[in-house]
């Protein structure tokens, strides 16, 4: 299956062109590859530059280069000789300059050894006419000038507006040839040139100096207005694709790697725009990365991407850094499927030893909680403790699947997400009620995804007729519709494309009004109350690209244009696009929102941010989660029992040593705060109390509320989301003063843990010996016996106090106060 | 939630009105006092004025009338003027409206800016952009960019231990949360009315049948038994956990909180002063917070969106804001708290100075009038001038960053520092906007 994750697997080895290069011993002895980059160069013009990257690459005994040892980079090490220095001279730090045209040879020495590149200097004299839109719009975004801080922004600078990053070259022309009186370009005097005289400095300038007179970019720029400024033509060659390189690098701890950016234009030639490139690092900690394309490693360990952006392409180098040496035990873990065979490669690259498995109890509330947002009972603990079955892991996962709160639980997730909203109006609430029936519904009948999505995206109808037409309630004009789907359904956030071209990405603003097109002709009146949306499809409208004005044909992102009939709902052809299997982003989507639920970390983070600059941490494991979900029809139940068999998902959170510091390779369970409904439903259940929600009938659970609007401090405290956006980030799971407040000291807690029809109440009308309680509220609050220290510790406080019952109050709620309770760990 | 609030303040729109209860509804930043002592060190260090300067913030959500309060025009036509006529203040010159007598006798100790315009005429955008110093480029379900009481909170902290640093009462406004500074710089929403009898922040006091020595003794119990392994979590989630553990059971015992809160310490006769309601109750706590060491109060002082009944609606609301400004400025110059502490009162935009057919006003952002007290800010003066018809400004024409901008040098932030957004798009504190130069000095 074509699927574009499989291409990043390709990156994980080393791709290098091939050219001389020998083989050299390193100090340690070990056999070494000296490689050059680029080992044949063209310069083209007298401004053209090539930066050379020298590498050490490790071999295997079977003469191999060595994926998984670090390399060493030599080129600022290295010592370069050029054959003919009057054609082609090189720098101590590896920069190629050109000075007649006929070739040369550069040679670079390190560790012993030696690697050459071939040069050839070809129209030094005689330079094309210089493009625009290929030579000059790439300098305003290396000095920032077209950045949104400076010109780039909406209002511009001083009366001088670029577009922002160079997207618009035609607009950049205009304002610079055409605006102010030609004052800023001047091919009479080029060096009178407002341009010149304000980048440099020499007239006073906000922006200070930006370009030295003496740099290449300044002679480039005095030429092409001494060339008459020209706009170029639709000849010019078109910027194809840049390409970093390396496409993945192993690298050990404080070291450095050049990378080398290089374009790729539509008459062939190429050209190093390294020095005019922007650079990122997703993960400073791991590789940072400076202007120049210098990445450095420091103490971290573990992989990260590198973006290179220039002039809207997007390219990354993959960096991973292993631990200096396999760390600790490497426990013995059961075979687990598919899943551990893929993340234990990447363990194995990573010499991270993972942790051992969780003991059961732990396994048995880990699952409840991510499963069904219900802690198991004392009962269930010690049924499944006592279970003698080998397999018993994965029947009781089998078990939690078939229960009723999946239905609920998976309600409350997809409810937040599809911002099913009372609001505060009464008329509101017929719609929620229906639509959350539907998703409730959808949950328990396992419904395929991609129908639960088409369900809502294609939606039409009455609320009576369709409850998820609820959906374009909140979502309800263009930009949601394009954001809203494109972020919940395809993890992809495209918002930025709608006013420029998307800084990290590909997408331009064609792609998004394209996309947006599919909801183009969505007509809508009020159903039975103004509150509630009847959605149809008109017979006409169209969408237009603001800044070209043309009329704008549905196609899905990096889809192919769509064919829609004039009677055919264009929705429902972008749900049809969206679940082909060909289709890279649907799947990858749904599993990694889903991987992140269970396993507290996106493969893709964050979850719903997939760009190619923002590469999964496990591109194998992401493609056959995505595979195995289209085999098996996007059945989602199928796809949480593959992730919670897995191994992996069973690791204990203990940290070893080894792993510590891991935070993106699952070698150990990350602990995660338990969501707000989660939290109160357990502080009720370990209480043996109800929580009353206003017009809801008695008993009802707070996974169970069909919208927002149901008041509780509690919720609201604890990060229960307005529902406002599709974004899983609304919903914070961080600590607050309120929180704590609440759980420390406030009345409603006080009167659950002390409440006369409670859990409490009941153990000590029973007049259960101390043991037993202790046995009793450790299973129902912390789903495990207590260890004996604590034994030891709370029966010597319960002794302590004059009133037992009081100090079994105070057990329990020191205990929903423990980070081992408020933590699915 | 927020029911305990009673009314609400009714908007034209008809959105909800509920406070926006944010989820963190907390001022508390994760700094701790010694994080934030070393700060100040670090800042006296560099040269930097160190500033322990507070700002209490009005907030008129709605839209107050400007003509019918700062910036009279008796010489407008009938359908312009309105029914108030303006009476004399104790600064010659500057007239303001005879509903605001107690207001003009401290005329002194406080300015008029009667020339601040902007664009924008809808209640949730305007409200966006005066809260935060931005406009926002989309719908705003809530901040898209964090409030100034965020920024204050994150970059300044508390400035005694055991407080929090940024508190909103009785609630937080929308649009005053935190956005990217993370919600640990959301406001500490109080929660409650402070004109209540029965008025006490949430869980700040013992609940019934839980005496401190019991607390005491079930904070040991819950540190004996509370053993997961902080090292499991590299998020640091845990850890803050236990930092507001910490916290809370410092409120709930420090003496200075407690204190801080309690409205009921307060001279009674001092009380009766500011007035016996809403609003003038909360500037008085407003007050006593500043004075305990919170460094950003935001008053939720609404209900200025009279589209019907402009003047019955004002006959009502202006003489309950009189009466606690003029005693809140009288109060705090006595205390000497005027110097370090700026007061800035304002809503989301003026109102149309033609009176509409149901002898109302409409949203007007063309021209609004701005007050600001304190700060060690030049007083006893008004700026800038609306034209003829209150529509626009005529002389010396500001924006809200103008205004804010005044306020964070005030505060000693660096406007230009940056922030990195959720895209990581890198944010000025404020993008525009100058000290206003004749009350900086």
């Amino acid at each position: 299956m074509p699927m574009r994750w499989s291409a990043w697997l390709a990156m994980l080895v080393w791709a290098f062109a091939a050219g001389p290069s020998h083989a050299a011993n390193s100090p340690a002895g070990a056999e070494q590859l000296l490689h050059i980059e680029p080992a044949a160069i063209v310069l083209e013009g007298s401004e053209a530059r090539q930066r050379l990257a020298v590498v050490a690459m490790p071999m295997t005994a079977a003469g191999k280069v060595d994926p998984a040892t670090p390399t060493t980079d030599c080129t600022l090490a290295a010592k370069y000789v050029s054959s003919a220095p009057g054609v082609a001279s090189v720098s101590a730090d590896g920069i190629v300059t050109p000075h007649a045209d006929r070739t040369a040879t550069i040679e670079a020495r390190a560790l012993g050894s030696v690697a050459r590149a071939q040069v050839t200097v070809d129209r030094f004299a005689q330079p094309r006419a210089i493009s625009f839109r290929n030579q000059i719009v790439p300098i305003f975004s290396r000095y920032g000038c077209n950045s949104g801080g400076c010109h780039g922004k909406q209002a511009g600078q001083n009366g001088f507006k670029l577009s922002l990053l160079g997207f618009d070259p035609q607009f950049d022309y205009g304002a610079l040839v055409k605006e102010a009186r030609g004052r800023r370009v001047f091919p009479a005097a080029p060096e009178q040139s407002l341009l010149l005289l304000k980048a440099s400095a020499s007239v006073p300038h906000g922006g200070g100096l930006r370009i030295k007179r003496d740099s290449p970019e300044y002679s480039l720029l005095r030429r092409w207005i001494e060339q008459g400024a020209l706009a170029g033509s639709a000849d010019d060659p078109q910027l194809m694709r840049i390409k970093v390189w390396p496409q993945a690098a192993v690298m050990a701890r404080h070291a450095q790697q050049r990378v080398i950016v290089r374009a790729e234009y539509s008459d062939g030639h190429t050209r190093d725009v390294t020095h005019e490139a922007q650079f990122k690092s997703n993960a400073p900690q791991v590789a940072g990365v400076d202007d120049e394309g210098q990445v450095t490693t420091d103490d971290g360990t573990g992989d990260t991407a590198v973006m290179a952006r220039y002039l809207g392409h997007v390219d990354v180098c993959r960096i991973m850094v292993p631990l200096a040496s396999a760390g600790g035990q490497w426990p013995k873990l059961p075979a687990g499927n598919y899943v551990d065979r893929l993340v234990e490669a990447k363990w194995k690259q990573l010499k991270l030893a993972p942790s051992p498995l969780c003991d059961d109890a732990t396994f048995l509330r880990r699952v409840f909680l991510d499963t069904i947002g219900t802690l198991p009972t004392p009962e269930e603990v010690r049924e499944f403790l006592a279970d003698t079955n080998p397999h018993k892991r994965a029947a009781w996962i089998d078990r939690v699947l078939a229960r009723n709160e999946y239905a609920d639980f998976w309600t409350a997730k997809w409810g937040e997400l599809l911002r099913n909203k009372r609001r505060t109006g009464r008329e509101a609430q017929r719609g929620t009620y229906a639509f959350h029936a539907w998703i409730r519904n959808a949950f328990a009948s396992n419904m395929p995804y991609d129908r639960f999505v088409r369900g809502i995206v294609a939606a039409q109808g009455t609320v009576d007729q369709h409850p998820p037409v609820i959906w374009y309630r909140e979502v309800r004009n263009l930009v949601h519709q394009t954001n809203d789907t494109a972020q919940l359904f395809l993890g992809t956030r495209i918002n930025c494309a709608q006013c420029h071209h998307h800084p990290y990405e590909k997408w331009s603003q064609d792609d998004y009004y394209q996309f947006q097109a599919f909801f183009a002709r969505l007509g809508r009146k009020s159903g039975e109350s103004a509150a509630e949306p009847a959605i149809y499809v008109r017979p006409d409208g169209e969408v237009f690209q603001p800044v070209t004005r043309q009329l704008m044909q549905p196609r899905g992102l990096d889809g192919p244009p769509v064919v829609v009939g004039d009677d055919e709902d264009r929705r429902q052809k972008l749900v049809d696009w969206m679940a082909e299997p060909s289709n890279p982003m649907f799947a990858a989507a749904i599993c990694n929102r889903y991987w992140a639920h269970f396993l507290g970390r996106g493969l893709v983070e964050p979850l719903d941010d997939m760009r190619v600059t923002n590469p999964p941490s496990n591109p194998p494991l992401m493609s056959a989660l995505a595979e195995d979900l289209l085999k098996h029809h996007f059945d989602l139940k199928h796809l949480v029992r593959t992730i919670l068999n897995s191994t992996t998902y069973q690791l204990a959170s203990d940290p070893t040593a080894a792993n510590i510091d891991d935070e993106q390779n699952y070698a150990r369970a990350y602990p995660r705060r338990v969501m707000a409904e989660v939290i109160l439903d357990a502080v009720s259940q370990v209480t043996g109390t109800v929580e009353n929600f206003g017009g809801l009938p008695k008993g009802t659970r707070a996974i169970q509320l069909p919208d927002e609007s149901i008041g509780s401090y509690f919720l609201d405290v604890f990060g229960r989301p307005q529902r406002e956006t599709a974004c899983e980030c609304e919903r914070p799971r961080e600590a607050n003063l309120a929180q704590a407040l609440h759980m420390l000291n406030s009345v409603e807690l006080q009167s659950k843990v002390s409440a006369g029809d409670g859990r409490i109440a009941k153990l000590m009308k029973d007049k259960k010996p101390s043991d037993e309680v202790l046995d009793e509220l450790y299973l129902a609050a912390l789903s495990r016996y207590p260890r004996a220290d604590e034994r030891r510790t709370v029966l010597a406080y319960v002794a302590a106090q004059p009133n037992p019952r009081l100090a079994w109050e105070d057990l329990v709620w020191a205990m929903v106060n423990t980070k081992e309770f408020l933590f699915n760990h | 939630m927020l029911s305990v609030l009673g009314d609400r303040y009714a908007k034209c729109d008809g959105t909800s009105r509920r406070g926006f209860l944010q989820a963190g509804v907390l001022g508390l930043t994760g700094l701790t006092m010694a994080d934030v002592l070393r700060s100040r060190a670090a800042q006296a260090a560099s040269g930097k004025p160190v500033k322990d300067t507070s700002v209490i913030l009005i907030w008129k959500g709605g839209g107050p009338s400007h003509l019918d309060t700062w910036d009279l025009k008796p010489a407008a036509p009938a359908e312009f003027r309105g029914d108030f006529q303006p009476i004399a203040s104790s600064v010659p010159g500057i007239d303001v409206c005879e509903l605001l007598p107690q207001s003009a006798a401290q005329m002194d100790k406080f300015a008029i800016v009667r020339s601040v315009t902007h664009p924008d005429a809808g209640h949730e955008s305007a409200s966006h952009y005066l809260l935060t110093g931005y406009k926002p480029t989309n719908d705003i379900p809530s901040n898209e960019m964090p409030s100034y009481g965020s920024v204050t909170a994150k970059e300044r902290g508390p400035r005694r231990p055991g407080l929090p640093a940024y508190v909103a009462l009785p609630q937080a406004p929308r649009s005053s949360a935190a956005a990217y500074l993370g919600v640990a710089y959301n406001p500490f929403s109080v929660g409650a009315d402070p004109s209540q009898n029965n008025f006490s922040v949430r869980n700040l006091t013992l609940p019934n049948g839980l005496s401190l020595s019991r607390l005491d003794s079930r904070r040991a119990l819950l540190k004996s038994i509370d053993t997961l392994r902080r090292e499991s979590d590299q998020s640091g989630l845990m850890e803050g956990l236990d930092a507001f553990t910490q916290k809370a059971f410092e409120m709930v015992t420090s003496p200075a909180a407690q204190r801080a809160f309690a409205l009921d310490r307060e001279d009674a006769e001092l009380r009766d002063r500011y007035g016996r309601n809403k609003m003038g109750q909360s500037l008085l706590l407003a007050r006593r917070l500043v004075e305990a060491g919170v460094t950003f109060v935001t008053v939720d002082a609404g209900g200025w969106d009279t589209h019907a009944n402009n003047f019955e609606s004002l006959r009502k609301k202006l003489p309950e804001f009189d009466q606690g400004w003029g005693t809140l400025m009288a109060d705090m110059a006595a205390r000497g708290l005027l110097e370090n502490t700026l007061v800035l009162v304002w809503g989301e935009f003026g109102r149309t100075p033609r009176i509409n057919t149901n002898a109302g006003r409409d949203h007007w952002p063309g021209a609004m009038s701005v007050v600001l007290a304190g700060g060690g800010l030049q007083m006893g003066q008004a700026i800038g001038q609306s034209d003829a018809k209150a529509e626009y400004p005529k002389e010396r024409p500001l924006v809200p960053e103008d205004i804010l901008s005044t306020m964070y040098h005030v505060l000693g932030i660096d406007q230009e520092k940056e922030y990195y957004n959720d895209a990581e798009r890198p944010i000025k504190i404020l993008g525009t906007g100058s000290p206003i130069k004749e009350l900086v000095g």
